[in-house]
């Protein structure tokens, strides 16, 4: 039997890397809510969002946690531009259309990436490097508890501005009933632009907090978290918040007690084997509403 | 300016053409002999096949994320079988194939009720499952990431094999396309556009959709598989790398840009695609080979979305709307 | 359709004329083929090798060429193909490097995969293949066709495994045994976590392999994989700590393996001695590793930092310093097995006198040529009877930190006759049970 100890261990590194996926997770939700289009591509701004995050930092020193900001709104910026010139044309012309369109969309960015920056690894120091706070029978770095601290503010930061800010509301209303609220007056094409932005920011958080502990990255990084984010959101039902929280952890936990039981290859098939699971139970995830 | 009307009489130009496209293919050998050349047509044939197969799965509106399942499956059990029991590649790759069929009936039975994105998901997943299992408990028979050597069509000291081997694929290529044509015309061809395009209304009107799902399951992993065996078997080696996201994605990009749910697209689209990625190779672009093919699937997806071979049409459209804005804006005198 | 049918007529024809496109050079020149990945995961490696080739061809023709024994010199002419990664593409570059460019000699080939797929092509046209960049021994044993005009000059996952191994049996098992005052026939406890790939299984095959063959006091503990690109190593990491090691060896390429070492020491607290494989290198690596690479130890035979003393390391010097007057970055080791592969093949040509590849073949069997840059066994680079590899003397080199620079350096610690400084366990160093 496993000893608690190391248990405790596998479960704590699974919330610590749920932080990156519940921002990518919680990013695909709110532009599938308002647009109700599902963007493979995601993975892409969260590398744009780490190279942005990265480049800044090696020219300026400045903290990379600050930094953090300026990356999401560059983002914002870039998912805007996306939204109006590849996905608004497409929109409604079919769901096969928007996969195909990802994937074009990944063609480009991950070789533009590379022809920017380069196609090796790299990666970056972050200036509490050294520094670990004793937790029980844990030496936690302190970079784990500040990416864990940002990760809550950032998702406090979304909660306020969808529930307390007008546009907030207006893009809730939205993604509640897209034909009522185009009746009471909002102008929903803003709403799309808007919420596909703040879906890429939140990848480019995610993306910065990649770098920031010291991971490796390179214009390929972002495919494979992107996919695992998506496991996450279906398996915790498209649009549903709680749902991509809870299906971030179980993947987190099943993950890792998977590669510690079967080897590391079984670690993205046992992903996937969940989510086939859930799916031919449960075809519209477990916290899902039917009809999409 | 005259109505621009490029609707010729049909039967004539399909049969001429259809004369003209196989008598290049049979002649194209010889219009520059080295092998580089033979290679390029062979890979590029495979694929029309690998490409047709994914359509016709995407016809019955599944679109697959994960073909490379079946396009490995295929070429690993046509392997497989044919080390074991002595059996020429030529029957092997058709054996094989119903290896790969089967597992589609299999994966497809786990996709019945799935709407587009998460049946995109699930099947992107079995690739990565299938890949893990060749790897880890199929080792023993499938040599793992090492692989295993893979008997060819035609053994190297038969004078003059790489014509012969060329020809049996271009037969092979023929023979498929003509089946799934066949498919696509017939009442199951029907059925399969009818769930496509609204499933309740076509269980309404008597359509099994399950049924007609799986059917479409078990032809496209048995082309693809068909093509995968008759790759392996003429590069001679097999390993798991087969079953990459490369191999299920280049399908897609064959066959958005030719025209999804057409007999010609994904012929049209692999062969310029094919074209073009090998000619921007000699202009040694690395990187930027990738970006231009994702630009050019996006400008097709948003301005052409019925693919390259509806080129004719759009033109003729706007050539004509063009012609009535001018009619009806101008003072009536017709510019000839 | 109507349409579609004469389009597709159309673009048949312009494939084939475009795919013809080839023009021969008539000139007299040797031309040599540079089987390489541009493009796609591996174009890092690819262009390493691509670039040594070229620097080591100038120098040929900037001293007139090959020389043949009639005294007569005939420039050499390089031409690349790119395999872009992918079973297909390298084939498409076989086969145009062979029957479009006619090459008469072909070097390069990284991925063992893909290497694989074009092996029979070569074969077939029984043209001479000095295979610089894969480390799969499969690439001369393959039973299915014939491979004897192919030539292996890199070292396989069988010498890694075989030379760690060899060391931490002959060095680090003393050390460790002195240390906890333990008896000389104490096992020493070694742990393994591989790439779930070709490379890392053939590591973890040899590893085991050589224990068993040479009767080696090691035991294995714990053998951990992880599949390639993983970036998360804590949990079978976890799993290592709690079978208590001596040391850890790690096959693994650079990206993974100094998250593999940092995580190790700094979040599970794993302080112990680990042992990477050549390919980690690189200045990156180094980088990335920082203050946590101090005392591990890197199975290498051509460094970054480092060289063994002697004319080797002012050969080194001076391949590196071309190498990076021409393209601003230093070179790795495939590059420099590749810079080697293109004076082997000069040599080879030029003793047999003639562009014949029957020939040709002949003279690489039979060749004795001096070390160039790296070290080989008896500093000569000759061919196996069996196999046609080349034995290369690989060397462990132990990292030490320095503060100003803020990483770790490294320093040849074995074998004898390259030695630098001797091997010592760092005071932090924890073994696994006594």
């Amino acid at each position: 039997m496993v000893d608690f100890g190391i248990l405790m261990q596998i479960v704590f590194w699974g919330v610590y890397a749920g932080c990156i996926y519940i921002l990518l997770a919680t990013g695909l939700n709110l532009i599938f809510g308002v647009m109700k289009v599902v963007n493979f591509a995601h993975g892409e701004f969260l590398m744009i969002g780490a190279y942005i995050t990265a480049t800044i930092f090696l020219l300026t020193g400045i903290n990379p946690y600050a930094i953090i900001l300026l990356s999401m709104l560059a983002l914002i910026a870039i998912g805007a531009a996306v939204e109006r010139l590849c996905f608004r044309p497409i929109l409604g012309t079919g769901k096969l259309n928007e996969i195909f369109l990802s994937i074009g969309l990944i063609y480009i960015v991950q070789n533009g990436a590379a022809v920017i920056w380069g196609d090796e690894w790299q990666s970056i120091k972050s200036p509490y490097e050294g520094i670990s706070v004793p937790i029980g029978s844990l030496n936690v770095p302190l970079d784990y508890i500040i990416i864990m601290v940002v990760t809550a503010g950032i998702l406090v930061g979304l909660f306020l501005f969808l529930n307390r800010t007008r546009i907030g509301r207006e893009m809730r209303a939205t993604s509640q009933n897209r034909k009522g609220a185009m009746l009471v007056g909002i102008d929903v094409e803003r709403m799309d632009i808007l919420s596909f932005g703040i879906g890429c920011a939140l990848a480019a958080g995610a993306g910065t907090l990649w770098v920031v502990s010291g991971q490796v990255f390179n214009p390929y990084m972002g495919s494979i978290p992107a996919v695992k984010a998506f496991a996450i959101i279906i398996l915790g039902g498209l649009g549903s918040i709680p749902g991509a929280i809870v299906g971030g952890l179980i993947y987190g936990i099943a993950e890792n007690g998977a590669a510690y039981y079967f080897g590391g290859i079984w670690k993205d098939a046992v992903s996937f084997i969940i989510l086939i699971i859930v799916l031919v139970i449960r075809p519209t995830g477990l916290f899902g509403e039917s009809g999409e | 300016m005259s109505e621009l009307d490029l609707h010729l009489k049909r039967g004539e130009l399909v049969r001429y053409g259809t004369f003209a496209v196989i008598g290049i293919a049979v002649v194209a050998p010889f219009l520059s002999g080295n092998l580089f050349i033979l290679n390029v047509l062979i890979l590029m044939l495979i694929f029309i096949i690998y490409s047709s197969a994914w359509n016709l799965l995407a016809y019955s509106g599944q679109g697959s994320l994960g073909h490379a399942a079946f396009f490995g499956i295929g070429a690993y059990a046509s392997t497989l079988i044919a080390t074991k029991s002595g059996i020429t590649p030529y029957i092997t790759i058709f054996l094989g194939a119903v290896v790969a069929a089967f597992i589609g009936i299999l994966i497809g039975l786990t996709c019945v009720r799935l709407k587009e994105w998460f049946l995109a998901m699930v099947t992107f997943g079995f690739a990565i499952i299938v890949q893990t299992i060749m790897v880890s408990i199929l080792t023993p028979i499938t040599g793992g990431w090492d692989g295993i050597a893979s008997p060819r069509l035609l053994s190297p000291d038969i004078p003059g094999y790489q014509l012969i081997e060329y020809y049996s694929i271009l037969v092979i290529t023929i023979g498929c396309i003509l089946f799934i044509g066949y498919i696509m015309k017939s009442r199951i061809g029907l059925a399969f556009s009818a769930i496509r395009e609204n499933e309740l209304e076509a269980q309404a009107a008597g359509v099994d959709p399950i049924k007609y799902r799986l059917l479409a399951f078990a032809l496209s992993a048995y082309f693809a598989g068909v093509a995968g065996a008759l790759e392996i078997s003429h590069i001679g080696y097999i390993t798991p790398e087969i079953f990459g996201v490369d191999m299920s994605f280049w399908p897609i990009t064959y066959v958005i840009f030719g025209g999804l749910g057409t007999l010609a697209g994904p012929i049209v689209g692999t062969i310029v695609l094919t074209i073009i990625w090998d000619g921007l190779k000699l202009f040694g672009l690395t990187f930027g080979r990738y970006i231009i093919v994702g630009v050019l699937l996006i400008l097709v997806i948003i301005f052409l979305p019925k693919g390259l071979v509806d080129l004719p049409n759009e033109i003729q459209k706007r050539w004509n709307a063009r012609r009535e804005k001018r009619m009806k804006a101008g003072t009536g005198v017709v510019k000839e | 359709m109507k349409y579609s049918v004469l389009l597709i007529a159309v673009l048949l024809l312009a494939t084939a004329f475009i795919a013809g496109c080839t023009q021969q050079a008539p000139a007299k020149e040797i031309k040599v083929g540079v089987i390489a990945s541009l493009t796609g995961p591996a174009s890092n490696v690819g262009k390493n090798m691509w670039q040594s080739a070229q620097v080591a061809a100038d120098e040929i023709n900037a001293k007139g060429g090959v020389s043949f024994k009639d005294g007569s010199k005939v420039p050499l002419k390089l031409i690349v193909g790119d395999d872009e990664s992918t079973q297909q593409g390298g084939q498409k570059a076989a086969t145009q490097l062979i029957t479009g460019d006619k090459v008469d000699i072909l070097v390069g080939g990284y991925s063992s995969a893909v290497t694989s797929a074009y092996e029979q092509t070569v074969a077939e046209f029984k043209v001479p293949f000095v295979v610089t960049g894969a480390s799969s021994p499969i690439i001369t044993h393959r039973p299915d066709i014939d491979t004897s005009c192919i030539f292996h000059h890199c070292p396989t996952t069988d010498s890694y495994g075989q030379y760690t191994t060899t060391f931490i049996d002959q060095v680090v098992r003393p050390a460790v045994n002195k240390k906890l005052g333990a008896a000389a026939d104490r096992p020493f406890r070694l742990a393994l976590i591989y790439q779930d790939t070709g490379f890392g299984k053939g590591v973890q095959t040899a590893v085991n392999n050589t224990i068993t063959k040479e009767k080696l006091n090691i035991q294995l503990v714990s053998q951990q994989s992880f599949k390639m690109g993983e970036s998360d190593f804590r949990t079978p990491l976890t799993a290592i700590k709690a079978a208590k090691p001596d040391a850890v060896y790690i096959a693994a390429f650079p990206n993974e393996g100094a998250p593999l070492i940092t995580q190790a020491r700094r979040d599970i607290g794993l302080d112990t001695i680990f042992l990477s494989v050549e390919n980690n290198d690189n200045p990156q690596f180094y980088k990335d590793l920082g203050q946590y690479g101090e005392g591990s130890i890197i199975e290498s035979r051509f460094s970054p930092y480092t060289a063994p003393a002697g004319a080797l390391a002012d050969a080194q010097a001076k391949f590196k310093n071309s190498y990076y007057a021409k393209y601003g970055v230093y070179p790795d080791m495939m590059g420099a097995s590749t810079y080697e592969g293109i004076y082997i093949a000069a040599q080879a040509i030029g003793n047999a006198g003639t562009t014949d590849k029957a020939a040709v073949k002949q003279a690489l069997v039979d060749l004795t040529m001096p070390q160039i840059i790296e070290a080989m066994k008896g500093g000569t680079i000759a061919f196996s009877k069996d196999f046609r590899e080349s034995r290369f003397d690989l060397w462990m080199e132990q990292l030490a930190f320095n503060q100003t620079i803020g990483e770790s350096r490294p320093n040849i610690v074995w074998p004898d006759n390259l030695k630098v400084v001797d091997f010592v366990l760092p005071s932090w160093y924890k073994p696994g049970s006594a």
